[in-house]
This record gives structure tokens, sequence and C-alpha cells, in this order.
């Protein structure tokens, strides 16, 4: 009698929805996912001209480049064929491409054709080799020491540079509608990369292969082929971020996605961390490119609401790393025993 | 007589190589690299560049062995470079104040536990180890730039590098008899300690492994320990012998340490591969690193053979694996036939 009262007392206290959500959750998730909404919020509404649109659109062109490239990364991912670490090299080859081709004066169409050569030529070697059974992580991992040499031999490891006026200088610096036209070219990307996904025939064979590889291979199906479409489109969303910002910058060096990129360092390790941060099962079949694109605005978020706090970029860097590690390790909880996880 | 005792040395050789294909195939890579080199080259067969490969030893060998053993337990530490990079600026930022051998102390112990803290995490979440030393390699790079404080932090007394490369017994310095006690120990545990046989058991077939009753933390904590015990005493000796350090260097351990964990052995899918192996890898690399220096060779091509070769043991590997599912579906396919042959025939005996 005594063991029930506080029971009875206690039960109208907790919220039926905080009661269903410990039910689902487990308290440890939901504890850790308040505290986390309220150090975002607090951190939100003092820094200081956080809630401007001026603000927001820097976050949405900061999370731009990253993002197209996760986008790319996430078709990978959800076929089950883990991440690449190639990302940063192969976008260092294709800028040196690029950029080799337009101070050469071939013009924007064709260098740009060219670049998407290259890079396709770089994904499908991966892809075959993935496709064959190679591990992904250890075959990217030769593949990226690959590219990096060839990029840089190719540059002699000095910067090209192009002279203004060139063809691409609308993707670097023009604008449509008050929005940069790489930001535009993001969004672009993201609506048609979910739409391809959720709706094509391509995308479900994504969906398909990443979560039930058997089953895919039984309904004809193979990982080979998909492992290499996979591989290409990761290659040119690469390829395309390094173009674009080849224009902004009107040159190119093999270093320019290497730890000095923006603030939170190696540009491969922010790409997969965007991929992971918003919850995309890495062992493939679940997940979206919409989390992406919103795991890379959600990343830059926290990235601009510290710079406007006034941090350095130890602090910068040290949060995003805490964030992913906080992320995977609820995603991880939550999923617990469920087939996503295993 | 003495005939007889060379026959039996030339089968004895052969049993090994045909026990251990990998580890012969090591021994055969490392003698021809050396041995280019060896032949392009007057200095490289020397006494004194011997020496400066058993300094790279030090710190490539053990980083090879971590990735061994991680890849071993079927899977791999991404956060090792990271994690060195932290015990390199630890040690050197606290060794005016502490002295060397408490900051490196320090900075072993930190990395150590990092290293466990992963290992937990990894058995108790049931995730692939890459999902998360992917995000521990972000955090403990923001981790050594705050203790590093954005800068490249620098020793002021000199007398530590020295005592480090000091020569002794010719071929080594104190760093590197440190780093093969390391390996002679690890090796020890590993072989016969049943902790080291666990981490075999759960690379090979963790399933079976986990049903036959072993505590899947127990393993992880033990590699992923010992390769944050490896990545830390790497990070100290680099930071220690150079001075300097820099709490975003140290990446290119990563692909050097993978490259020589997998021409030592490994396998991708885990429970193949050995510490000797590991020392095998990591010679093989030194030795092309070392030569490639010799030939006024830049930084970048460095990296481009390595992946070269990477890909090139991988291509190997996937392709002899291709060809064991291959033959194992023929042995299959084998089998049925026999079978429904014997079915035939007993229908065909049988009046009904």
């Amino acid at each position: 009698m005594n063991a029930d009262a506080p029971a009875i007392s206690r039960q109208p206290k907790t919220p039926i929805w905080l009661a269903n959500l410990v039910d689902k959750y487990t308290w440890l998730v939901v504890i850790l996912v308040a505290l986390f909404v309220l150090t975002f919020a607090y951190g939100m509404i003092t820094a200081p001209n956080f809630l401007t649109w001026f603000n927001f659109k820097t976050i949405i062109r900061d999370a731009a480049l990253v993002g197209i490239m996760a986008i790319g990364l996430t078709f990978v991912t959800l076929s089950g064929n883990f991440f690449l670490l190639s990302m940063k090299e192969t976008a260092a080859l294709a800028i040196v491409a690029f950029a080799t081709a337009m101070s050469a004066g071939y013009g924007f169409e064709l260098s740009f054709l060219f670049t998407m050569g290259v890079a396709v030529v770089a994904g499908a070697l991966q892809g075959i080799l993935i496709g064959l059974g190679g591990n992904p992580i250890v075959v990217t991992l030769g593949a990226a020491g690959l590219f990096f040499g060839i990029a840089s031999w190719w540059s002699d490891n000095l910067v090209i540079s192009f002279r203004r006026p060139h063809g691409a200088e609308w993707l670097g610096s023009g604008s449509f509608m008050g929005l940069p036209n790489i930001t535009v070219a993001f969004i672009l990307i993201a609506i048609v990369a979910e739409l391809v996904l959720r709706y094509s025939t391509f995308g479900r064979q994504v969906y398909l292969i990443g979560s039930n590889r058997a089953a895919g291979k039984a309904t004809g199906h193979e990982n080979f082929s998909m492992a290499i479409k996979t591989c290409i489109i990761a290659s040119a969303c690469s390829a395309f971020v390094a173009i674009a910002f080849s224009a902004q910058v009107s040159s190119a060096h093999v270093n320019y996605f290497s730890s000095s990129f923006g603030s939170s360092g190696d540009m491969t390790i922010l790409v997969i961390a965007t991929v992971m941060v918003a919850g995309n099962s890495i062992m493939g079949g679940f997940g979206s490119s919409l989390r992406s694109s919103l795991g890379a605005v959600f990343i830059s978020t926290v990235d601009n609401m510290m710079v406007l706090h006034g941090f350095n970029s130890g602090p910068r860097v040290l949060a995003v790393g805490l964030m992913i590690v906080f992320s995977i390790i609820v995603f991880a909880l939550v999923r617990r025993g469920s087939r996503v996880q295993e | 007589m003495s005939n007889s005792s060379n026959i039996s040395f030339i089968s004895k050789a052969k049993l090994w190589v045909t026990n251990n294909p990998d580890l012969a195939f090591a021994v055969l890579l490392a003698v021809c690299v050396y041995g280019y080199f060896a032949f392009s080259n007057d200095l490289f067969a020397t006494h004194r560049t011997t020496y400066a490969i058993m300094e790279r030893f030090a710190v490539l060998g053990l980083v090879g062995l971590a990735l061994t053993l991680c890849i071993i337990a079927g899977e791999i530490d991404l956060s090792i470079g990271s994690n060195a990079a932290l015990a390199a600026v630890i040690v050197v930022r606290f060794t005016d104040s502490l002295g060397a051998i408490n900051a490196a102390l320090i900075a072993i112990a930190i990395s150590t536990l990092v290293g466990l803290i992963q290992g937990y995490f990894i058995a108790y979440l049931r995730i692939r180890a890459i999902v998360l030393t992917v995000g521990t390699l972000m955090l403990l790079r923001g981790v050594s730039l705050f203790a590093a404080e954005e800068k490249t932090v620098m020793l002021t007394d000199f007398t530590i590098p020295d005592f480090i490369s000091t020569k002794m017994f010719m071929y080594f310095s104190p760093a590197s008899l440190l780093v093969i006690a390391v390996f002679v120990a690890v090796a020890l545990f590993m072989q016969f300690t049943r902790y080291g046989r666990e981490i075999y058991a759960v690379g090979g077939a963790r399933k079976e492994a986990l049903a036959s009753g072993i505590d899947l933390k127990r393993p992880m904590m033990v590699v992923f320990s010992i390769s944050g015990f490896c990545a830390g005493l790497g990070g100290c000796i680099i930071g220690l012998r150079s001075g300097t350090a820099q709490a975003l260097g140290l990446q290119y351990l990563l692909l050097a340490g993978t490259v020589a964990a997998f021409i030592g052995g490994v396998s991708i899918l885990g429970g193949r591969g050995g510490v000797i192996g590991a020392a095998i890898g990591t010679l093989t690399v030194n030795f092309l690193n070392t030569g490639l220096v010799f030939n006024v060779t830049p930084a970048f091509m460095v990296q481009l053979y390595l992946g070269v070769l990477l890909m090139v043991v991988i291509v190997f590997q996937t392709g002899s694996q291709m060809f064991d599912t291959y033959q194992r579906r023929q042995q299959v396919l084998g089998d049925v036939d026999l079978v429904r042959g014997e079915l035939l025939n007993k229908k065909r005996e049988s009046p009904i």
C-alpha cells in the first residue's frame, strides 16, 4: 500500500507525451536531447544578430559547398557502401583539372565537361573496386592518396589561376533573386536528389540494395553496377563543388580542400560528419538526401552561432566534433536492436 | 648428411610458405623493395640508412601495429592520426613545466583512455567503429586545437630530442628500442593470452564468438586501448623528436599505417594477420619512403605510391576472395549434382 501511494501521486505529474517519449526512447536519450535543445536555443537567442534574414542567408551559403558533397555521398551511404574517404581528394583533382582547362582558354562549358569527365573516371575506378567486393574505406583511402598525388603532380603543387573576366564568374559570384548562385545550386541539387531517391526507379534500387543486399541480388540488382553509379554521383558532386569554389576564387590549388578549408578542419571528414549527424544509417537503406542537406545547414548553424559568440577555431571544431559524436550516440541508442543498426 | 639437412630445410621452408602465404608475400615484397633501392642507389644499403629506417619504424611501426590489431578485430580506427596529434601537442606543451617523462606519461594515459572509451562505446552501442571514430577524429582535432591554442607548440629545451635520437647498437635509438619492446609484448599478448585470442575470434567470426559467450566489450576495449596507446606513444616520439607539434598534423599516419597493415597480411574481413606481419609491412613502407627520399621524390609522390600500393594489395585480396567464393560455389554445385544423381539412381532402382 505504501509502495502504491507514491506511484499514484507521481502518475499525473509526468505528462502523457513525456511518458510516451520515455517509453519509446528511454530516459537517457530524452534527457540528452532536451539538454542539447536547451543549449542550442540559449545560444541562438543570446548570439547577437543571429535571428536575421541576412544571417540566415549566410548560413545557407556556408552550408552549400559541404551540403552538395554530402548529398552526393548520401547515395553511396544509402546503397550500403559506407562512405568514401576520397571526397576531398577528388575535389582537389577536379579543381586542378578545371583551372588547367580554364587557364588554357577552353571556356566554361568545355572545362566543365572535362572536369566532370575526370570526376566520372575517378568515381568509376573506385566504384569498380568497391563493386568487386573491396572494402569501401580501404579502397577510397588508397584512391585518396592516388588522386592527391596525381593532382599535385599535375599542378606541380602550384597555384593555377585564370584571369577575370572568365566564363565561370556567374557561378562563383553571381546571384539570383538575392541568393548567391551556389546557394541556388545547393537548393536545386537537394530537391532533385530527394525526388530521384524517392520517386525514380534508380532511387528505389539504391534503397533496396542498401537495406537488403541479398534480396537485391536475388531480384537482379547487383551491387556492382550500383557501387559504380553511386560513386560516380558522389565524385560528380565533389567536382561540382570544386568548380563552384574555383569559379569563386579564380584559381586552384590541391590544398584548397585540406585542413585550412572552412573552420572545421578537413573537408572529407566534415562531409562524412554531415551525412552522419543527420542520422542516415551507415549500414545503408535508411535515410534520405534531405536529411543530409539539413545536416549541412545544422552544422553551419552551430558554426555560425559560435562565430557570432566570438569563439576561436579550436572550440568551434570541438563543438562540431562533440555534436557529431553526440548524434551518433543518440541515433545508436534510439535504434538499438533494430535492423537499421546491425 | 649435409644433403639431407639441406632438403629438410627446403621442405621446411616450403611448408612454412604454404602455411603462411600472406607472410611469405609480405617478406617477398619487402625483399623486392629493399633490393630495388639497394641496387639502384649505393647509399641505400649502409649502416646509416638502416639507422634512419629504424627511426622511421619507431613511429610508423606503432601506427601499423595499432591498425593491424584493429583490422584483426574486424574494425578500423580512423581517429588514430588525431589521437597521435593530441598526444604530441600535450607532450610538447607540458614538457617544459613537468619534465619529459611525466608529460609523456600523461599524454599516453590520455590517448589510451580515449581509446578505451571508444572501444567501450563501440561495443555498448553495437555500432561500427568507423562510425564512431570519424566523430572522434574531429572531436580530438578540436581538443588538440584547444590544447595547443591554435598555434604550433614548440619545445624550448632541445636536450630531449637529442637523447631520443642517440645511436645505440649501431642501428637503434631509445625510441626504436622501446617500440621493438612494445612489438614483442603485443605479439606475446596476442599469441598466448586468452584476451588476445578473443580478438582474433571476434574479428574472424563475430556471430559465432558472441554466441559462444565472449563479451564483445572486453576485446573491443582491449583493442582500442592498445590502438590509443600506440597512437599516444607514436605521437610522443614524434613530438619529442622534432620538438614541435601541430594540432592538425599527423593525418598522413592513417594511410601509411593502413598500407603497412595490409602488406603485413591482414584481411579486411578480420581474424587474419599478426604482429610479425605488421612489422614486415611497416618495414616495407619505410624502405619505400626512405628510398624515394633518396631519389629526391616530392612528398606528394610518396602519397601517390602508397595509394597505388594499397589499391594493388586490395585488388589482390578482392581477387582471391572472389576466387574463393567461386570455388566454394562450384563445390556446392558439384555436391548438389552428386546428391541429385544418387537420388535419380535410387528412383530408377526402386520398382515404383
